[in-house]
């Protein structure tokens, strides 16, 4: 820790941590140093000059954004030589500068020019000469416009993709007055850039300009800023949005506050449109004849309200269910859920959780009582060594990803463990690429590698594992035969890189793992995610900070969505349903007979899917949800859909799914609404309300009240979502502490106990949260995959996201930036396939499955190795879960969504 | 040589980037960085391409425009200037008919100016290729350029 | 008639520059196993002795240099030596002399302060246009390796190290120190901001020392022959020799290597054999582009880094640019203006914009917008400004030759 020392600044005295940056401390003090080339944010670069103070004892002028601050020190930061050189180097800068204004973006330099009075024309000294260098405009990225002729070279940009974002896009050409930013070879839309915009968030003047709404924003006439929560994937990065006529014109990352301090992605700074998409629903509509016509909220809930009655009295409870949605808040999910639970009287609530971490969470769950990360985002750029796997990081979680690559460019090692080539690989220390589906196997020979180079923690083993050494030496003997050569047989991943990687992550001093979609979505997800729990416990990388699991959340809220309840096996803050004395304390909480809260084990997602197929399921209330495109063989779902007698879907768009329901109703989005999320490391967020609705769409909880107030029940009275919140607290101990007052300014993770604990970063320091605090091994064999290739079906199909766009693109499709970048399906396979099969790059091809078939774009690529094949399932049009199978695994029923064999021809139309 | 080959004469290493930005360009038969000879750079120093295209146009001697067989380095820098270089790139302009940072028709010689080549007690000074040629002040370019096929 | 006092440039001439074996028949690499037979503290103690001063432009004492390199830090993973051999000085060949004719002198200076202190990587760093120099140093490379002299545990001692070519590829400023660690690393050429120094954290963040040729050329002898000798020779204040390269209006220009303290008068009278075409002697540039103008008061000022600070003077890199009655000072001030532009890397403002704008003001005067005395002032004005605000030496260089305009020739330009 450093140590609390003196300064002077302009006699001012000022207590600063030793070594601080001068500039920051006197900024912090509210002395407002001119500079323009410093962020607080980027190592500093001594470019623009403008923070020139004086030091006693030091000879000349001084930057202070160079200087450390040493106990004792004087600083003279206003005099009138050091307030010339600064009105000097502004009139240098004007004097390559294109100093048009357009009042669409804050323009630091510009302030300093007024406030130094150089807008005045007559009090510059140099000729203008930015005419004569040329300067040029790229304009070829589908969000940004560069313009050199108002860059002032601060390097702010550069610094930004590269020390934030871990990019390293941008550079400098040429050199002296005449050297301006590229990208790429100097043409940004054939450049690396990803369009993330960070640089135009640091950007001091007006040369990074975002392109969306342009000839629209008008500083001077804008409305309000909003601050919210991105409500993109599970990072939960905190938003700006700026408000201008009743639209959102604009979104910038928030500096300063976690998870993001400021970063941002591509689909959090330009993914905002599709709120006022002239497509969005804005009115309820019931299915008359096959056609949807508009209806009022009364017709329309009291149609609801029949027809759910009139199937729980006919049916009985259990032939109802909900799909609760992890887009939505948790004030939405937890009045979801509460609504399933009273006013259906059923525990069959599910969503798409199911589909993507519900083998991870029960495995955790089983061995360390907990399914949520327990570490920190900001934890994966302080850690020592991080093991990624099946985990396509840089695309699904950017920003979580940039603190990865913080810790790359720190020194930290990173194994990457993926079948497919991920961006992450270009940064990785190790590359394991196993094939698909082999993880138990690789796994397993790497806790072999590791107990035979006796890398255990025989310490951590004795006193944190149940069991200790006894359970240790019965997965010591299950892992005997994962020899380096057997593994590598079964694997293909060479045995010097298990050896290596085994090495590594035992060896860190700390260690986290990252796991996702590529361990979690196989008939063996449950034994995958034991295993990487076994090797995590015999190497003692838990129970410490920046250590442990970590399963990023794909989603804004699916965290939130099971912390408050939607799930059909326990309550808010994780309790299991068969836990009486909580159903009790529950009952009482929500004013309803204990007798009316079943006890029987609800059905998950995949099941009340295939309970409607067999007609045990009669109605169904869907909230944001598209199962459609998201569950597994997509023709099975169509039947079950079908034979529902009634369904009611509640979205802000017409989904793959709307068509089936009986009525649809008009929702608000992420913008339109107050309340709150849970990112993936437990930090409780708020999401605030920046705009209006369109037309008559309404909150989710309000029309859930409505809904249970028609079927003559009262979910309880509030009047604002904070009071909902409150009741969470009550209801989930987990969050007892927090509420919206604490969360004003960042959030909080919890578990938050009481109002006056502050959260907690790291899980697991003390005990695990098994019944008798200690962490289980759970050994597991690994089994050979049943789904295989064969004669008629060669390959095997994984499937998965990409950056631009998002779950199933119902938001992320209906924004221009977005489908600028992204906008068409491919498949990917290995060149040496495509000659083999007497295929060419660009091919339209179509896919054939057991299940079904589709028509995509073929690409040969490296980043799949032969035999594999790649589709991102983001697109309707070539919806990959027509091919999948609905097979599951036994524990978790998580669908096998990552291994299809299928065959690929030449499609002829 | 395959640019491959080209590589693997260095460990990728950024360390050995300019190196290794040498090494292609000589190996290009028009004595310059093609964007192929930029990108397997890039990726064989497992970095992004404004990385390379910056450092490449910051340092003089390469260039991203195809140039001739023989460069033609004029020094401009003070003492060369002092003895007259002015006219020595003059005198080779019009022999070559052509400019400054151009290439003669028949891709034989492209005139660059250089700064100060080390040769100042032969002033004014230029270098063809490897060779340096000193006290030109008196000199019939024209034999000079007829020994470079 | 002052001599050559040759220690550099002892073997030019005598020995093939190629033959490793012609270096050690002169006594070459003794100096280097002496010096792994002694601590290296014992090294860096004769170096401070020695008051040798770096002979890259800046005069720092090269055993400081060495001692805080030596003990930036207890258990160094890493620590580098380099070369800096990216000579671009206008007007100064020194290294390139040396490189060509007796690169194993370099080289040998290079082990022993890579040995001082504790730097088992050493790196030439050197313009790419010196083709000669880096196909010689390849070379001594070479050989040295097949000798074993570079290599493990070199003269049977624990010290072993390694010694690669790193090629420059024009740009003036990447000589600067700090630049040149950037270039190094596969950069773009842009000064570093300081602190930290190199001695602390240099190459990829590893202390590194950094030494001109001619600095690392003079240290076999003082190791062989003890720093008393060393500082028996030259001035107080600059011990030692020193090559001067001489170019301009002279009938011999070339370079010499003479004891500090010969004055101007006897490098260009009796060395450089006087004034071409019988002129007079009317001014001459010492230490290059970043040098200074000096008029014939200075003629018996005797050369050495103090001496000519006085006079307002620099010694720099050794350069001296001669000029006969008649030569116009505008037409090389301009020269050098342009030149710094050329090479400013357009990083800090000050520098960036300030060359550009100098220049302007040459082309007022040029154009009879301005008068000569307001000219002078205004470059005087702005090279102020941009001495005292800029990032590296490059933008604080242009108030060397304005301001010694100012003081010997205020009337004249």
């Amino acid at each position: 820790m450093s140590r609390l020392i003196n300064i002077k600044i302009d006699g001012k005295n000022i207590q600063a941590n030793e070594g601080a940056n001068l500039l920051q401390v006197a900024h912090d003090s509210g002395i407002k140093i001119p500079s323009l080339c410093y962020h607080k944010k980027l190592t500093p670069t001594g470019a623009c000059r403008l923070c020139v103070t004086k030091i006693k004892g030091t000879n000349g002028l001084v930057m202070s954004c160079t200087v450390s601050v040493k106990e004792g020190m004087e600083i003279i930061a206003f005099d009138e030589e050091i307030e010339e050189t600064r009105k000097h180097i502004l009139d240098y800068l004007l004097a390559e500068h294109n100093d048009h204004y357009d009042g669409t973006y804050h323009d630091e330099f510009r302030e300093w020019l007024i406030h130094y009075g150089l807008d005045k024309h007559e009090n510059r000294k140099y000729p203008n000469i930015s005419k004569t260098l040329n300067y040029k405009i790229d304009d070829s990225s589908p969000v940004l416009t560069y313009d050199a002729s108002k860059c002032i070279k601060c390097f702010r940009c550069i610094k930004g993709c590269d020390e934030v974002q871990g990019k390293n896009v941008l550079s400098f050409s040429e050199r002296g007055i005449t050297s301006y930013i590229i990208a790429g070879f100097d043409q940004w839309n054939e450049s690396e850039c990803d369009g993330c915009g960070e640089c135009i968030q640091l950007c001091p003047t007006g040369a990074l300009v975002e392109k969306p709404h342009r000839d629209e924003i008008q500083l001077e006439n804008l409305e309000k800023k909003v601050v919210t929560t991105c409500p993109y994937c599970g990072v939960g990065c905190q938003l700006e949005l700026t408000v201008q006529d009743g639209k959102i014109v604009r979104s910038d990352g928030v500096e300063g506050v976690l998870p993001n301090d400021g970063r941002l992605c591509v689909k959090g700074r330009f993914g905002y449109d599709y709120v006022h998409s002239k497509e969005r629903l804005t009115t309820p509509l019931i299915k008359r004849d096959g056609k949807f016509v508009e209806a009022s909220w009364d017709e329309a809930l009291d149609l609801i309200a029949t027809k759910f009655t009139e199937i729980k009295e006919k049916y009985g409870h259990d032939a109802l269910a909900g799909y609760s949605s992890a887009k939505c808040t948790n004030e939405d999910n937890y009045l979801f859920q509460k609504f399933i639970r009273v006013v259906f009287g059923t525990n069959n609530i599910d969503y798409c959780t199911r589909l993507c971490h519900a083998s991870t969470v029960t495995a955790m769950l089983k061995s360390i009582g907990d399914g949520a990360g327990s570490n920190s985002i900001e934890d994966f750029a302080t850690t020592d060594c991080l093991f990624v796997t099946g985990n396509n990081i840089i695309e699904t979680h950017p920003v979580t990803a940039t603190y990865v690559k913080n810790g790359k460019y720190a020194g930290k090692k990173i194994i990457v463990c993926d079948p497919k080539w991920t961006p992450l690989v270009k940064y990785a220390d190790i590359w394991l690429q196993p094939r698909l589906g082999t993880d138990v196997a690789l796994l397993n020979g790497m806790i072999h590698a590791i107990i035979k180079e006796d890398l255990i923690d025989p310490d951590f083993i004795e006193k944190r594992v149940d069991r200790g050494m006894e359970a240790y030496e019965e997965l010591k003997q299950l892992v005997e035969k994962y020899t380096p050569e057997k593994t590598e047989e079964i694997t293909s991943v060479p045995k010097e890189k298990i050896i290596e990687a085994a090495r590594m992550y035992a060896r860190a001093k700390t260690a986290m793992i990252a796991t996702g979609m590529g361990l979690s979505q196989q008939v063996t997800g449950t034994n995958n995610v034991f295993s990487l729990i076994n090797m995590m416990m015999i190497t003692g990388q838990i129970g410490k900070e920046r250590a442990g699991i970590d399963p990023p959340r794909g989603q804004n809220n699916v965290q939130g969505a099971t912390d408050v309840g939607c799930s059909p096996i326990i309550y808010p803050g994780y309790i299991p349903i068969t836990n009486e004395k909580n159903r009790k304390r529950i009952a009482k909480l929500w004013s309803v007979d204990f007798e009316a809260l079943s006890g029987k084990p609800g059905l998950t997602t995949v099941e009340i899917m295939n309970a409607a197929y067999d007609e045990k399921i009669k109605g169904m209330y869907i909230m944001g949800e598209n199962p459609m495109l998201t569950d597994p063989d997509l023709n099975h779902t169509e039947k079950a859909l079908n034979k529902l007698d009634f369904l009611v879907i509640q979205d802000i768009f017409h989904t793959e799914t709307t068509p089936f329901a009986d009525v649809i109703l008009p929702a608000a989005s992420f913008a339109e609404k107050e309340g709150t999320f849970v990112n993936s490391d437990r930090r409780v967020i708020r999401v605030r309300k920046a705009v209006e609705s369109p037309g008559e769409a309404r909150d989710d909880w309000k029309i859930i009240v409505d809904i249970a107030e028609k079927m003559g029940y009262s979910l309880g009275d509030y009047n604002t979502e904070s009071e909902i919140f409150d009741e969470i607290a009550q209801a989930a101990p987990i969050m007892a502490g927090i509420s919206y007052d604490r969360i004003e300014h960042q959030g909080i993770q919890w578990p938050c106990p009481d109002k006056n604990h502050s959260g907690t970063s790291t899980l697991f320091l003390e005990k695990f949260n098994t019944p008798n605090g200690k962490g289980i091994l759970n050994p597991v064999e690994y089994i050979p995959q049943s789904e295989q290739t064969s004669k008629e079906f060669p390959f095997i199909l994984n499937s998965g996201r990409i950056l631009y766009h998002y779950h199933t693109s119902t938001m992320s499709r209906r924004n221009k930036s977005l489908t600028d970048f992204a906008n068409e399906s491919y498949v990917l396979m290995n060149p040496g396939d495509v000659i083999k099969f007497d295929l060419t790059d660009g091919d339209k091809v179509k896919l054939t499955s057991k299940q079904g078939e589709l028509v995509t774009a073929l690409q040969a690529s490296d980043q799949v190795a032969e035999g594999e094949l790649f589709m991102p399932w983001h697109y309707s049009e070539a919806p990959v879960n027509r091919l999948t199978r609905g097979d599951l695994d036994p524990f978790s029923k998580i669908a096998a969504f990552k291994l299809t064999a299928c065959r690929v021809e030449k499609f002829v139309s | 040589m395959e640019r491959s080959e080209v590589l693997k004469q260095f460990k990728p290493d950024h360390e050995n980037m300019l190196n290794i930005l040498h090494a292609l360009q000589n190996n290009n038969s028009q004595n310059y960085l093609s964007e192929e000879d930029l990108k397997i750079a890039a990726s064989y120093l497992n970095t992004t391409y404004s990385h390379i295209y910056g450092v490449a146009t910051y340092y003089t001697m390469f260039s991203l425009k195809p140039r001739g067989k023989y460069i033609i380095r004029v020094c401009n820098s003070p003492v060369c200037n002092m003895e007259n270089s002015t006219k020595v790139i003059e005198e080779i302009k019009k022999n070559l008919s052509i400019e400054v940072g151009e290439t003669t028709d028949d891709m034989r010689f492209t005139l660059e100016l250089s700064e100060c080549l080390g040769k100042c007690e032969e002033a004014p000074g230029m270098m063809i290729n490897e060779d340096v040629v000193g006290n030109l002040d008196n000199v019939d370019f024209k034999s000079i350029f007829d020994n470079y096929n | 008639m002052i001599q050559e006092k040759r220690i550099t440039l002892k073997n030019l001439g005598k020995i093939n520059p190629e033959s490793i074996d012609d270096y050690i028949n002169e006594g070459g690499y003794k100096a280097f196993e002496k010096a792994v037979g002694l601590h290296h503290i014992e090294i860096i103690d004769e170096m401070v002795k020695s008051s040798l001063r770096g002979r890259g432009g800046a005069g720092f004492s090269a055993g400081l240099k060495e001692k805080f390199t030596s003990e930036a830090c207890l258990r160094c993973e890493q620590k580098y030596l380099i070369c800096n051999a990216d000579e671009g000085e206008p007007g100064t060949f020194k290294d390139r002399i040396i490189m060509e004719n007796d690169p194993h002198l370099m080289l040998e200076g290079m082990l022993i302060a890579a040995y001082a202190i504790g730097a088992s990587k050493a790196y030439v760093y050197i313009r790419g246009e010196y083709y000669k120099s880096i196909d010689r140093i390849n070379k001594a490379i070479s050989a040295a390796k097949e000798k074993g002299i570079i290599g493990k545990n070199v003269f049977g001692s624990a010290f072993s190290v390694d010694v690669e070519i790193k090629l420059g590829a024009g740009s003036y400023l990447c000589g600067e120190e700090l630049t040149l660690l950037e270039s190094l690393e596969g950069k773009r050429g842009y000064p570093r901001i300081k602190p930290p120094f190199p001695a602390e954290k240099g190459l990829n963040g590893k202390p590194t020392l950094i030494n001109n040729v001619e600095t690392l050329a003079t240290i076999p002898a003082i190791i062989y022959n003890g720093p008393e000798w060393y500082t028996s020779l030259g001035t107080e204040d600059s011990p030692g020799t020193k090559i001067f390269t001489i170019s301009g209006d002279i009938n011999n220009p070339g370079y010499f290597e003479v004891e500090m303290g010969v004055t101007l008068r006897q490098l260009i009278y009796e060395l450089g054999g006087g004034i071409k075409d019988g002129k007079k002697f009317y001014a001459a540039i010492l230490g290059g582009a970043a040098g200074t103008f000096v008029n014939e008061s200075v003629l018996d000022t005797p050369m050495g880094f103090d001496t000519l600070k006085e006079k307002g003077a620099v010694l720099g890199s050794g350069a001296i640019m001669v000029m006969s009655e008649g030569r116009s000072l505008f037409d090389i001030t301009n020269s050098i203006l342009e030149f710094f532009k050329h090479e400013s890397c357009g990083k800090c403002v000050p520098c960036r914009i300030g060359m550009p704008q100098l220049l302007h003001i040459m082309e007022n005067l040029k154009n009879n917008k301005i008068g000569r005395v307001e000219a002078l002032d205004l470059l005087l004005y702005e090279s102020e400004f941009m001495a005292k605000s800029s990032l590296c030496p490059l933008g604080q260089s242009p108030i060397l030759p304005i301001k010694s305009l100012k003081q010997y020739f205020e009337n004249e330009f």
